[in-house]
């Protein structure tokens, strides 16, 4: 007979968290020795987060397979070093810590959370290297918590909700409740939103924070539902924003609240469908944004991805790599001390339209999208169509800031 | 909204989340219960149930078909994996068991990325329980009410299988004592596939469950598996109905605290087993002192 193995509860606990905190582990490139430029990625690419990660991946890699055909970066081939940090802040620094150590990495980008970022931009100077973000949200990295060393080409939370706000200052709503995600971004945009909505004169509600990875949105729609706003902003991401449009359409709460969000991803569109259908959002990045340059961008994303369009973050990291590109060319060196100036006062002309890194806080200064959940032939799910847009000046904050003087 | 529409609105939503709860915490408990195992894939065949039932909505177009064939694939995987791996293991000590049902979890993780792809699917809810009816005039979804009535279902179901078959006989009389068993002329192996089997299931038809809810996603395992340990370590481990108790509790705790101290959402259920643990080790309904 065979013997039955005991368990402790206490080794189960113990195994629980083991099995809770232990990072899943890959590299995408086995760091070789000179030749490349190397590039390093901590990524969430697991975690409530995950599909914002593995959109960064997707945009660096057919960027770098693009350029390395092109032959690279100052005749170097691009090597993306990958790693999951599965959204944990100290995770993401040890990765990026042991990307310096071993594979001498100098340059950063991808790091997919704020928090994490947050965490990660003291270091820089001690590593002497570049980190530009292409999707940080919180207005903190390019103001009170700002370094040299760090750069962001993408909108960021502040600039997203402005954008809403420059809409809702048009629209008829005038009662708003905020719904945010409990970190760092989530409280930053949500702060942005309401002194926006209370200088603009309309009446603020009040606001909830729900943590990363709530499964049951009941609660915070009942709060919603309860503030008697006429429109709701929201700041979610991932799998919380799935789950929350899942189950705001299944308590109809459309039928009398308007949801506008900061941003929503082309892969919850499809994740949700109709529940997101006439949501007025901010776009950091939409494939239908109408430039030459972008034509171009969704033409080759579409040939390499089966007919696929581009999402958020695969366009925001795309123009990340550009303004790297720029960047090093104009510097002729990867080295932080170079790279710095070169970036500084840079201007890129991309599929966004122009991107000016300006030097006081290194924030690109960029236009302002807002795009509206609709149907359109060809796609089985609702896609953004971009129903305003506004100037850069008026979407980017003043220098170090994160709210806005007008 | 008056108080007591809040209060009932919220109390059959807390039940909804509770059956949700109790289909992962059932299945943990029972395999625990019989085989000693701790399956730290459990989250991970919640999350496999998700995938394959969005694929089974896709291939025959009905919710209900995959509501059946999901928890079936996924028991059928759970049982070939007792019958090839697990069964060469029982003579090994516990830590063996951790290892491969951890391995098992990132195969499958991995697997379902590579299968489905990194992001979330949608699995929407039957036509039928799309709507919303009115408790005390205000709305609530029917798919919620379905979620909570499928949970009291399934608990009745398992509980008539494990007092009135003989199958339930002798699940209840391995997880007591399987040497008796086996000297009796039982072929307590196959209680063991079987019961491992209906684990994966269950947890299977949560995941099925909670995809109109929540999409079909990644991010489904790392939640469900703390999820369903916190169940079973609050209502004792290998007890059925201790698993119930844990889940109606959490569910409760967690959606009425979370309502009147937001701040506090993470904490109340690991408060709730701090609290047990505290007052009794064991579980609420377990052996272990």
């Amino acid at each position: 007979m065979t013997s039955k193995p005991r368990i402790s509860r206490r080794a189960v606990v113990a195994g629980a968290g083991a099995a809770v905190t232990s990072p899943f582990v890959w590299t995408s490139a086995q760091a070789q020795a000179g030749g490349t430029i190397k590039l390093g990625m901590p990524l969430a690419l697991t975690g409530p987060l995950g599909s914002v990660g593995q959109q960064q991946k997707r945009g660096a890699e057919l960027y770098a397979k693009v350029q390395n055909e092109k032959g690279g970066w100052l005749g170097k081939k691009i090597e993306l070093l990958i790693e999951d940090t599965a959204g944990n802040p100290a995770t993401c620094v040890r990765k990026a810590q042991e990307m310096v150590e071993r594979h001498d990495c100098r340059l950063f980008t991808g790091i997919t959370l704020s928090s994490e970022a947050l965490a990660v931009v003291p270091k820089l100077a001690e590593w002497n290297a570049i980190f530009i973000s292409s999707d940080n949200g919180d207005g903190r990295l390019t103001a009170e918590s700002f370094v040299p060393n760090f750069f962001r080409a993408n909108t960021s939370g502040p600039m997203g909700t402005r954008a809403v706000s420059l809409y809702i200052k048009q629209a008829n709503y005038k009662k708003f409740f905020a719904l945010g995600l409990d970190y760092a971004w989530g409280h930053n945009s949500v702060q942005v939103f309401e002194s926006e909505v209370k200088r603009a004169g309309k009446e603020f509600e009040g606001k909830v924070f729900a943590p990363t990875g709530t499964k049951d949105y009941s609660t915070y729609i009942a709060k919603i539902r309860q503030s008697g706003c006429d429109a709701v902003f929201l700041v979610l991401a991932g799998d919380d924003n799935n789950a929350f449009l899942a189950q705001a359409a299944q308590y109809k709460l459309g039928d009398k609240v308007a949801l506008l969000a900061e941003q929503l991803e082309l892969s919850a569109m499809k994740a949700v469908g109709d529940a997101c259908l006439g949501m007025i959002v901010s776009a950091r990045y939409a494939f239908s944004i109408d430039t030459p340059k972008n034509k171009e961008f969704v033409e080759l994303w579409k040939k390499e991805h089966n007919g696929l369009v581009p999402d958020q973050f695969e366009g925001e990291q795309w123009q990340c790599q550009r303004v790297f590109e720029a960047g090093i060319a104009k510097a002729g060196s990867i080295e932080a001390d170079k790279l710095r100036p070169a970036l500084e006062d840079l201007t890129i002309d991309d599929i966004k339209g122009k991107v000016h890194i300006r030097k006081c806080d290194h924030q690109g200064v960029q236009q302002g999208f807002i795009i509206k959940a609709s149907r359109r032939e060809g796609f089985s799910h609702p896609v953004p169509e971009v129903i305003a847009t506004f100037p850069a000046d008026k979407v980017t904050p003043p220098c170090n800031k994160m709210t806005y003087d007008d | 909204m008056g108080t007591l529409a809040f209060l009932l609105n919220q109390s059959v939503n807390a039940l909804s989340q509770a059956a949700l709860l109790f289909f992962l915490g059932v299945g943990l408990t029972l395999i625990f219960g019989i085989m000693r195992i701790v399956n730290f894939a459990h989250g991970t065949l919640f999350m496999l149930g998700a995938f394959v039932s969005y694929t089974a909505v896709r291939l025959t177009g009905s919710f209900w078909a995959a509501l059946v064939l999901s928890p079936l694939i996924v028991g059928l995987i759970g049982t070939a994996f007792e019958l090839v791996i697990l069964r060469r293991l029982y003579k090994r000590d516990a830590h063996a068991f951790l290892m491969v049902t951890f391995g098992l979890a990132l195969v499958v993780g991995e697997a379902v990325r590579l299968i489905w792809g990194s992001d979330a699917l949608q699995v929407p809810a039957p036509t039928a329980l799309s709507g919303v009816i009115f408790l005390l005039d205000e709305p609530f979804p029917v798919y919620r009410l379905f979620l909570a009535v499928s949970g009291i279902v399934v608990a009745i179901a398992i509980w008539q299988l494990l007092e009135r078959t003989r199958l339930g006989l002798l699940i209840r009389a391995t997880s007591q004592n399987a040497e008796m068993v086996h000297a009796l002329g039982v072929d307590v192996t196959l209680v063991r596939s079987g019961v491992f089997g209906i684990g994966c299931g269950l947890a299977a038809l949560g995941g099925v469950l909670a995809a109109p809810l929540v999409t079909a996603s990644h991010g489904m395992a790392a939640t469900a598996v703390i999820d369903a340990f916190v169940i079973v370590i609050i209502g004792g481990m290998g007890s059925f109905l201790g698993s119930l108790i844990g889940a109606v509790l959490v569910a409760f705790v967690q959606v009425f605290g979370n309502y009147y101290f937001p701040d506090l959402a993470l904490a109340f259920m690991y408060l709730i087993m701090l609290v047990v643990l505290v007052v009794r080790p064991g579980g609420l309904l377990g052996k272990e002192a």
